[in-house]
């Protein structure tokens, strides 16, 4: 595939859902290629899951449309349902079935066969005994890992994941990551809604930001952790440079040998010019995608002034 | 359809099911002996008007004989209670439960259109009702047997009764899942399903008590399954035509409506 435009997986235009006065959706553009794992990220409310059911054929568009693997939203959205796994939030199973029956149950009405169920239960400690126990009985992370299962147990192209690890514990989360490192690395694509920063920083490739139902950024995920800003804190033996011959480092105060200030863009020009016998000290601490969002949002609030989801006047994206 | 939801639909009713029928069965092998044990002391009190006259027509059966019987059997709220655990009861909960419980979400992530997963649901209910009254029917056959009045039930005609009394079931069956589609929660649909039953119930027994209204039995789809007319040779096709048409106008507004609906993210 080397050299091959990427093809996309998922491509929206202008998908717009309405709901009544309410706009839950305004004119989503946006592609996820093949082989990617792209997060969907906003605050609850954003349009997430709004623009997920919409794409499975949950909720029609009220303009606008999508492909799901080259098919119609619309027309082909059960063909679209026979290759994904989809995992919805706050997954419901039937209480009356034990794990495997629900498994069963569902991987019966895909019509494919659960080629991955076992290495998924070995991996997410779901043992057999587990499995035989009723629903009713499980916990909520207990029920989260069958969600997890019935979603790629037939080995879908692509899942769609909404919230996965909701419920999950650290370690069920991280064999979670590993996971979809391996199912990117067989080449399916992965489209999941969070609203974790830090899984969506250590996990995908692309994220798009949406806001108020409206598309605020795609971008790398590595490109967006490059831009952030990290805080600095320098220490020096006898006198310091003077901070402002410093490239990239804004907000900057002395205290007394300290410089703190904070550095955006690139790290390297800073290190090669503060690079010195008399620096004695150096902390750059590591900015998360927290903070990249946060940052994100504070500017953009600053533009809009609204928070309003039925607002007519669409943010300005940017990176798109 | 998919026969793989049909046969799991069927599979979770399965024991609710068993019990129905074995009652039905029950309930039906009552009603000839009930002719057989009470309806000459009935006719006795009804000729010395210790019964006033109203009385003796309840709904569109009598004592006064097998078929009346029959009908009676068929329109008590006993046989109406079984019928309707299926008829009424799960048809009107099966989506909105779903809905409500939130599997109807995990549900549609399989390959399966809304059309389809309703007419699967639709074939299941509609063979559990139809399950429940052909017990119902055959405990009458046996008991007729039993009483010794098996000649006075024409078996021959029992097909049509089954048909007719179908009809009726999966007027009131569409109806229920016609509000199941309709709704998120099981609530507005069974209470509306429900009120539609005792709506058609209760049109059809003030008419055959207070003869100024009798007109109102037209109007319950109960009063067009009378089963002691067709056992007695007098079929009416447009009892057929009514309730047939009734099961038909739910069916097609859920086939409009369903596929359309926004499923939204439940609650």
């Amino acid at each position: 595939m080397e050299g091959a435009p990427p093809t996309a997986v998922i491509s929206t235009r202008g998908l717009t859902k309405h709901y009544g006065p309410i706009h839950a959706l305004v004119d989503l553009d946006l592609e996820v290629r093949q082989g990617e794992i792209f997060g969907f990220l906003g605050p609850n409310g954003a349009g997430k899951s709004t623009a997920i059911r919409t794409l499975l054929g949950y909720l029609l568009p009220t303009r606008g449309g999508a492909q799901v693997l080259g098919l119609d939203i619309v027309n082909e959205s059960v063909e679209i349902r026979r290759r994904t796994g989809y995992l919805p939030g706050g997954i419901a199973l039937y209480d009356s079935l034990t794990g495997e029956e629900v498994l069963d149950y569902l991987v019966d009405l895909q019509g494919r066969a659960p080629l991955r169920r076992a290495e998924l239960c070995e991996r997410l400690e779901l043992p057999g005994s587990v499995l035989r126990r009723k629903v009713r009985d499980y916990s909520r992370g207990m029920r989260q890992k069958i969600g997890v299962v019935q979603a790629l147990q037939h080995d879908p192209e692509l899942a769609i994941l909404d919230e996965p690890t909701e419920g999950l514990d650290p370690l069920m989360q991280h064999a979670f990551y590993r996971l979809l490192d391996d199912l990117r690395n067989d080449g399916r694509t992965v489209f999941f809604s969070s609203h974790v920063l830090s899984e969506v920083e250590r996990l995908c490739d692309r994220v798009a930001i949406v806001r108020a139902g409206r598309l605020m950024a795609v971008h790398d995920v590595d490109e967006l952790l490059a831009r952030r800003r990290r805080r600095v804190m320098l220490r020096w033996r006898g006198a310091a440079p003077d901070p402002t011959t410093l490239p990239g480092l804004e907000d900057v105060r002395v205290d007394g040998d300290r410089i703190i200030g904070t550095l955006s863009g690139e790290v390297s020009g800073f290190v090669r010019a503060i690079a010195s016998p008399s620096l004695e000290d150096l902390t750059i601490e590591p900015a998360s995608l927290e903070e990249a969002f946060l940052e994100y949002y504070a500017s953009d609030d600053a533009d809009e002034g609204s928070d309003d989801p039925a607002a007519d006047q669409p943010a300005e994206a940017t990176d798109r | 359809m998919n026969l793989r939801l049909l046969r799991q639909t069927l599979r979770w009713q399965r024991v609710r099911l068993l019990v129905v029928v074995v009652a039905a069965i029950g309930w039906g092998m009552l009603m000839p002996f009930v002719y057989s044990q009470f309806s000459g002391a009935i006719r006795e009190m009804a000729n010395s008007g210790a019964i006033p006259e109203e009385f003796l027509n309840i709904g569109s059966g009598s004592l006064f004989s097998l078929g009346g019987t029959v009908t009676l059997g068929l329109q008590h709220p006993i046989a109406i209670a079984m019928v309707g655990i299926f008829a009424v009861g799960a048809s009107s909960t099966a989506i909105a439960g779903e809905r409500a419980r939130g599997t109807l979400e995990v549900l549609l992530a399989r390959p399966l259109s809304r059309l389809s997963l309703y007419w699967s649901i639709l074939a299941a209910l509609l063979l559990a009702a139809l399950l429940v009254l052909v017990a119902i029917l055959a405990g009458m056959v046996v008991g007729a047997g039993l009483v010794g009045l098996g000649e006075e039930l024409d078996v021959g005609q029992m097909p049509l009764v089954l048909l007719n009394g179908f009809g009726l079931w999966a007027a009131f069956t569409t109806f229920g899942l016609a509000a199941s589609v309709t709704f998120d929660r099981p609530g507005p649909a069974i209470g509306i399903t429900l009120a539609y039953l005792v709506i058609n119930y209760f049109l059809e027994i003030l008419g055959s008590l207070w003869t100024d209204v009798a007109w109102s039995q037209e109007y319950s789809l109960l009063h067009h399954f009378n089963p002691g007319e067709i056992l007695a040779g007098d079929a009416n096709p447009i009892d057929l035509v009514i309730v047939y048409v009734a099961a038909l106008v739910p069916i097609v507004y859920a086939i409009l409506v369903f596929p359309r609906r926004d499923l939204a993210a439940p609650a």
